[in-house]
Formats: structure tokens, C-alpha cells, sequence
């Protein structure tokens, strides 16, 4: 077991270093898709804070909270995306047939096709991110210590969700759109204070759609520096992984290569 | 008149081609079903704080139909500068060139043909799902006109702007991060999530003459309380808005498709 | 030792007819009860129609598609079941699928999968300089992709599914896309790799030209069953010489009427002949045109795989149950 997680954690750096390398054929367009990626995310904050600072209704929570919640979001989804940038894709793999030349390698599929492909704007989110967090919470050396877990843990989370999400084009042929719109989902509920909330949708929020476990809980935990709350986002991280990959495996059992489009075509 | 015939034949076809997909339906009918919902807790919670009727000058049922109205009109919109981008780069566009046909006419036709279906069928979808949310808005003869009469020049505008983003092909690398922000503009300055009245007077008046506000705010605000007086500034405004990017669409693309002859494309 | 060996093997596609309410499901066989046994070291072209099932059968052989009834066993393993301890043993080429990054260099791409395959550095390194050596990759192997030829795209393509040392090698539809000259190099290649390496080479394809160039056996299929099996020699005697001529003169010549030439097309100054190939040859028929009068143009065809097959239909009746 740890040869081989040793031998993937080779792989992952490779890829990445591959990704790096091939991207960087277009230096221009490389720094361009980061640096409006992080514009276009400094955007959305300030408008919020400015937002929340003319209609208060943040419940218990203040100004820096939602600075937080931007940070640790966004810093998660860019580094899962950028890592697991096929994550994004399961549903189109699905589709075209794509699957096949990951099946066609002696390594576990899953793992190995999200580590395929990098997204390139998620490093502007990932950057954003971080620099949000440091520059504006002016959290203290524990405090970012503590965002610093919590943001591979969102990443995981959100990796998962898609995987997911995307894995129903298994069972439904043509999942582009429906993945889609629940990946949006996601990261939306996730970017909105939970006070506003109530009822049931906050049960959806911690299980089907668990921006709870992507945005809430690892807000909270930074309000209070716990890092039992970070431990708990971790386990609901893992759950999401956990149940984004049995949907995968189990569709990938039905996987018919794309053949069928061929066959109506 | 023959002419225009021509393109309006392009539209046709477009807008025939662009068939209803049961999962495009469902599609949209998620991503205005949760942007909705977030939307009308979050004012909900706003009204509440506020303890009065009217927030920005508009009722609550106002605030909800006023965001059907945005997003019906914003999600409606095809990649404009992502296709003229890709004809640019991929060299297709020297196939335009060559035939009795204008670019950017064929392009806006085949835009609005496609575009006006998708948006009655967002703003059919976006309707039902603001009546279960919020109730009925009361709606006049003058709102429902306004509207409609205030949407092709503000169609025409988003047009030539995203013709203009997707022209930068020819000189940058990258033209998705111009894109981005863009739609970030006309998302917080346009007035797609929020009504102009929630600013603060000193910058409102500067965001009203900015473009943006012609695609977005001045349409949408028409549809939830109409006036004659505001119709006519509308109009106005995108009628300036208009014929400045017309203008200036007329003149890159002149300089454009001069680098295409002596390049050869 | 046997490299494949097909036991019935099915596969049945569900899929939904109609729409709205009237929608039900049919089922379609795409592979309909194959047997087959390839030894290994054996060079053999699967050929058939566009949707006659050669890449489905490809796929359950390469594990990515699990069959609905039947049996297979590859190099020993049941491909759906052992897919990874398989995939150490197999390579393979799809042609609409490269294996090389499109912006970074050929080399890159072989690091890359000699990680995936968990290839030992000391052994990377040999078997690279063997490949290099034997499929002339220097000039090139530093060059980004997208710069490289056809012929030196494809070569580094096979070089890629090597890299592994695999002992069977699949090509589904590797020609596609190919021009004249690098369709050549790889034919070359293949057949060079099976004779002296004793590289089982198992190829689908839809171009006639592949399988006479790289293959010693072939099997015809068609709607999912085989319908001919046969050594490359009789099929190209029996199925495969024929030639379809078209000559363009700058005047007006008579057609010519010659035993085992039959005129498809007789427009005066164009003239399309279909050669038997038993009766009169290649050359000699040239030969008597040339002779003929002022040739502005002049084509050699292969006859379309789809005349081939009907062709099989009416020539063998009894090799549709071919077992």
C-alpha cells in the first residue's frame, strides 16, 4: 500500500509537471487566464462586502466571515480543480467514450484520468484565495495554519461532489448540462451565508449539495480556530469522496465506450 | 430590403436549429431554481432587517421578478466572442470573407435567432419559478411593452460587445479573461443580480450611463415598474451605447480584416 | 501458446427508441457469438465495414467494455476482470486517440508513461534507445507534436505503445487520417515489428491496403458475425485482386475489350474498367492502355471493402458459418 501510494504521488507530481511544461507554450494566455481568474473572483468579494455592509443580515457573523468564506472556497476549488482538472469533465468523458484511454493503463481509472488534465484558471482562484485570506483576515500564525488544512479539505470535497455529480452521465447518457448546473449549485450555496438558510435546506446543504461541509463548517471552524471542526469538515470530505467514487465504479460497471452514440449516429 | 432578407433568414435557421433539449430545460430550470431560491431568502432576510416594504425603490415581489427578468435575458445570450475567437483563430473567418455576406451581420442575426427563443423559454421557466416563490407580479400592458421594446437594442449591444472582445483574437493570445470580466460587469454594474438603486447616489448615476446598464438594468427595471419617462432615457442610452460599439466594431473589424488579406489569413 | 482466444463472445447494446411516450428499448448485438483463436506471434487483420463490431470486439479485448455473454482470454487473462495486470502486457493504438501531449515534446510524453507503467529507470533508458534506433526518432523526439509529419507522428505513436514492451499489440483503425507516405511507414513498421520480434499484431481496419501489407490472416466481419477467415494469400487470390482502373485521354479512344476486364464506364475520353486480376495483370492491362493513345490520367483502385464483402456473400455461401 504505501509502494503504491508512493508510486501515484510520483504520477501526480509528473502530470503536474507536465501540465506546467505543456501550458507554458502559451506563456501570454497562461498568465492572462490566472490573473482575470483572480480579478474576476476580487470582484465578487468586494461587491459582497460592500453589499453586506449596506443590508446587515449576516446573523452572527461579521464582515471577515464572508471575506473567509470567499477565501477558503476559492482556495479549495482551485487547488482541487487545478490538481483534479478532469474532475470538471467526468460527465463529457462519459459521453464521448473518453473513458477508454484511461482504461487502457495499469493504474486505478479514477485517480488517474482527474489527474489528466490541469485547469489552468483554478491557480487564479487558488491565488485568490489565499492572498484574500492573508491580506484581509490578517488571520494570526495558528489561524492560517488551520486555513491552510481546511483548504485541501474543501478541495476534496468539491473534487468529490464532481466526480459525483459528473458520474450520473453513466446512468443518464448525456449529464453535461444536469452535472453542470449541480457543480454551480454548489459553489453557490457555498459562497452565501448560512443564516439566510433555514428548515430543510440546511439539511440539503450538509448531504446532497454539501456546501455545508465545502464552505459552513470550515468558516466556522476559522471563526473559532477549533480544529475539532476542522476534523469534522475533514470526515464529511472524505464522505463525499467516498460516495462520488462508489457512483463512479458502479457506472463505470455500465460503461459502454460511447458506442452507443455511434450506434444512433 | 432584399438585404435583409438574407439575414433574416440566418436568424430563422438559427433560431430553428436551436431545438428545446429536454435536458437544456432541466437544465436551466436547476440554475434558476437555485439562483431564485438563494436570491429570495437572501432579500427576504433583508426585508425583514429593514422592517419596511420597500428596499431600493422595490417591492420584495418586485426584487425577485426583476432578477427573472436579468437572468432570462443574461443566460439567453450565446458565446458571442468564444465563437468569433475560435473563427479567428482557426482561420474560418477568411470563409466569411469571400461570401456576398457581411461578418458581423451574419453573426448578430444568427445571435439574435438563437437568442430570442432560448429567452422566452428562461423567461417561461424563470416565471413559474418565481410565482412559487414570491406570488404573481402585478403586471401592466406598459411593463410587459417596455420590456419588449427595450430588449433588441440591449440584445445589440451585448452583441457588439462580445463581438469586440472575441475581434481581440487577432493582436492577444487570450480572449476568455476579457470575457470573464465582462460578464462580471454587466453582472454587478449592469445590474444582473441587483437593481442600480441599491448604490450608493454618488455612484449610481456614473453605472446608469455605463453600457452595461443598457443590456441589463434598464430593461429588466421596465419590466418591475415601468415609466414613460425612464422608457425614453433607456432607449436613448442604448441607442448611444449602440452606435458607439457599432462604430467601433466598424472600424476594428476594418483593420482586422485588412491583417487577414496581407497575412493570408 | 495462444495470444486471444474468443469463446462466443456477445455483446448487446440497450438502447431507447422513439420519444416521448412512445420510447421503448431494443436491444442491439454489435457482436454477435465470435469464436476465434489467435496464436501468438500471429499478424491478424479484422476487417469489416464501418459498424460491423471490430472496435467493440477490440474493446472487451482491451478491457474497456465487458462483454454480455461469451468468453475471452488475452495472454491468459480475462481482460474485463484482470484489466490492470493485462494492461502491463498489451499496448495499443487508437487511431482517433493519440497518446502523445499535443504541445510538448515526444520524449515528455514517453516519461510520462514510463511513470504510468512503473518502468524501472535502467530499463526505461534501453528500451527508449532501442526505439529511437529502430524507428529513426532522434531528428524528432524533441520537437513538440503538433510540429511533427503524419509518418513522424505515427512513428512516435508506436514507439509510445511500446515503450512497455508489450507482447501484443492492438490497432483499432490506426491508418485513419493517415496520408499515402505514412500509411506506408507504418505498415512497414508493423510488419517489420511482428516478423523479427515476434510482436502478435492484432488490427482492425476498413482499408483493404492495411491487411495485405501487415497481416498473414484475416478475418472478414459483418453485423457482428465472421463471415471469412482465411490466410492473406487466398483471400488477395480469391477476393482481393481485383482492381478498379479509371484512364483519362486527351482524345476520343475506344474502350478496350479484353477477356477479364469488364467496362464499368465508357464516356470517350474516360474510361472505367474493373480487372478480374486472373486473366490479365496490373502492368499488362497499363501496358495496352498506354498504348492506346495520349493518356491524360490514370488510376489504380482497390475495389470498396463493401464490394468485398458482397462478394464473399455470393462467391461462399458456406463461410457465414464459419467456425
Amino acid at each position: 500500500m504505501p509502494k503504491s501510494f508512493s508510486s501515484f504521488l510520483q504520477l501526480a507530481i509528473f502530470y503536474l509537471k507536465l501540465n506546467f511544461k505543456s501550458q507554458s507554450e502559451y506563456r501570454v494566455a497562461f498568465f492572462w487566464q490566472i490573473v482575470s481568474m483572480a480579478i474576476n473572483d476580487s470582484i465578487w468579494l468586494f461587491f459582497w462586502m460592500f453589499f453586506f455592509d449596506r443590508f446587515p443580515v449576516l446573523g452572527n457573523w461579521n464582515q471577515r466571515d464572508v471575506v473567509a468564506m470567499w477565501s477558503v472556497l476559492a482556495a479549495g476549488y482551485g487547488l482541487g480543480t487545478a490538481l483534479a482538472g478532469n474532475s470538471n469533465n467526468v460527465a463529457t468523458l462519459i459521453l464521448k467514450g473518453e473513458l477508454d484511454s484511461w482504461l487502457l493503463y495499469p493504474r486505478a481509472v479514477l485517480p488517474h484520468l482527474l489527474l489528466g488534465r490541469m485547469s489552468v484558471s483554478s491557480w487564479g482562484d487558488f491565488l485568490f484565495g489565499v492572498g484574500a485570506y492573508l491580506f484581509l483576515v490578517h488571520p494570526s500564525i495558528e489561524n492560517f495554519l488551520l486555513f491552510a488544512l481546511l483548504v485541501p479539505i474543501v478541495g476534496v470535497t468539491v473534487v468529490g461532489f464532481s466526480v459525483g455529480v459528473g458520474s450520473l452521465g453513466f446512468f443518464l447518457g448525456s449529464a453535461e448540462t444536469i452535472s453542470e448546473n449541480l457543480r454551480f449549485a454548489l459553489i453557490t450555496f457555498g459562497t452565501y451565508p448560512p443564516s439566510i438558510f433555514s428548515g430543510a435546506a440546511k439539511i440539503l446543504l450538509y448531504t446532497v449539495v454539501p456546501a455545508g461541509i465545502c464552505s459552513y463548517l470550515p468558516v466556522e471552524a476559522l471563526r473559532q480556530n477549533s480544529l475539532e471542526l476542522a476534523l469534522l469538515a475533514a470526515g464529511g470530505s472524505m464522505i463525499v469522496l467516498f460516495v462520488g467514487s462508489a457512483i463512479f465504479y458502479a457506472g463505470l460497471a455500465k460503461y459502454e465506450s460511447g458506442s452507443l452514440i455511434k450506434l444512433q449516429s | 430590403m432584399r438585404v435583409l432578407r438574407k439575414y433574416l433568414l440566418v436568424a430563422l435557421l438559427s433560431a430553428r436549429s436551436n431545438v428545446v433539449y429536454l435536458s437544456e430545460v432541466v437544465g436551466r430550470l436547476l440554475f434558476l431554481g437555485v439562483i431564485l431560491y438563494i436570491f429570495s431568502r437572501l432579500w427576504i432576510a433583508v426585508y425583514s432587517h429593514a422592517g419596511s416594504h420597500q428596499v431600493a425603490d422595490l417591492s420584495i415581489v418586485q426584487m425577485i421578478w426583476y432578477l427573472v427578468a436579468t437572468e432570462a435575458m443574461m443566460l439567453s445570450g450565446p458565446r458571442v466572442s468564444a465563437a468569433v475567437d475560435l473563427d479567428v483563430r482557426s482561420g474560418t473567418i477568411v470563409n466569411y470573407l469571400q461570401r456576398p455576406l457581411s461578418y458581423p451581420l451574419y453573426c448578430l442575426s444568427h445571435n439574435l435567432g438563437e437568442r430570442t427563443v432560448r429567452f422566452f423559454i428562461n423567461l417561461l421557466v424563470g416565471s413559474i419559478i418565481a410565482y412559487v416563490l414570491v406570488g404573481p407580479l402585478a403586471l401592466s400592458w406598459n411593463s410587459v411593452a417596455f420590456f419588449l421594446l427595450a430588449l433588441p437594442l440591449a440584445f445589440a449591444v451585448d452583441f457588439l460587445s462580445g463581438f469586440l472582445i472575441g475581434l481581440g483574437a487577432f493582436w492577444f493570445e487570450d480572449t476568455s479573461g476579457m470575457n470573464l470580466i465582462y460578464s462580471r460587469m454587466t453582472m454587478i454594474f449592469g445590474g444582473m443580480l441587483f437593481p442600480l438603486s441599491i448604490f450608493p447616489d454618488n455612484v449610481r448615476p456614473v453605472l446608469e450611463w455605463l453600457p452595461f446598464s443598457a443590456v441589463v438594468y434598464g430593461p429588466a427595471k421596465l419590466f418591475v415598474s415601468p415609466s414613460v419617462g425612464e422608457f425614453l432615457s433607456i432607449l436613448a442610452r442604448q441607442s448611444l451605447a449602440a452606435v458607439v460599439f457599432a462604430i467601433l466594431v466598424y472600424w476594428i473589424y476594418g483593420r482586422a480584416s485588412k491583417r487577414v488579406f496581407v497575412n493570408g489569413g | 501458446m495462444n495470444a486471444v482466444e474468443l469463446n462466443g463472445l456477445r455483446k448487446v447494446y440497450e438502447m431507447s427508441v422513439g420519444s416521448g411516450f412512445k420510447r421503448e428499448k431494443r436491444e442491439i448485438a454489435a457482436v454477435h457469438g465470435v469464436d476465434l483463436i489467435v496464436p501468438a506471434g500471429q499478424s491478424l487483420a479484422l476487417i469489416g465495414p464501418n459498424g460491423a463490431g471490430k472496435s467493440t470486439i477490440i474493446k472487451m479485448l482491451t478491457g474497456i467494455l465487458r462483454p454480455s455473454s461469451g468468453d475471452a482470454s488475452v495472454l491468459g487473462f480475462r481482460p474485463w476482470k484482470d484489466r490492470v495486470k493485462l494492461s502491463y502486457k498489451i499496448g495499443s493504438v487508437f487511431g482517433q486517440r493519440s497518446q502523445l501531449w499535443y504541445h510538448l515534446a515526444p520524449k515528455d510524453s514517453f516519461d510520462l508513461l514510463a511513470a504510468i507503467y512503473d518502468i524501472p529507470k535502467v530499463d526505461y533508458r534501453k528500451r527508449l534507445d532501442e526505439l529511437v534506433e529502430r524507428l529513426s526518432l532522434s531528428a524528432f523526439i524533441d520537437q513538440p507534436v503538433r510540429k511533427l509529419s503524419l509518418g513522424q507522428r505515427i512513428r512516435a505513436e508506436i514507439a509510445a505503445s511500446l515503450l512497455h514492451r508489450p507482447s501484443l499489440l492492438f490497432l483499432d483503425e490506426p491508418s485513419i487520417g493517415l496520408d499515402v507516405v505514412a500509411r506506408q511507414e507504418l505498415r512497414q513498421l508493423l510488419r517489420d515489428w511482428n516478423r523479427q520480434e515476434g510482436l502478435t499484431v492484432f488490427l482492425t481496419s476498413h482499408d483493404a491496403g492495411d491487411i495485405e501489407a501487415v497481416s498473414e490472416r484475416v478475418v472478414v466481419i459483418n453485423h457482428g458475425q465472421i463471415v471469412l477467415d482465411d490466410s492473406v494469400e487466398n483471400v488477395r487470390k480469391d477476393y482481393l485482386s481485383e482492381r478498379v482502373i479509371s484512364v483519362v485521354f486527351h482524345e476520343d479512344v475506344k474502350a478496350l475489350d479484353l477477356p477479364g476486364l469488364r467496362i464499368l464506364d465508357n464516356g470517350g475520353k474516360k474510361h472505367r474498367y474493373e480487372l478480374d486480376g486472373k486473366n490479365l495483370s496490373v502492368p499488362e492491362l497499363v501496358a495496352k492502355v498506354l498504348a492506346q493513345g495520349d493518356v491524360a490520367d490514370i488510376s489504380i483502385d482497390d475495389p470498396p471493402l463493401e464490394d468485398v464483402i458482397a462478394h464473399i456473400y455470393s462467391q461462399a455461401p458456406g463461410a457465414t458459418n464459419e467456425k
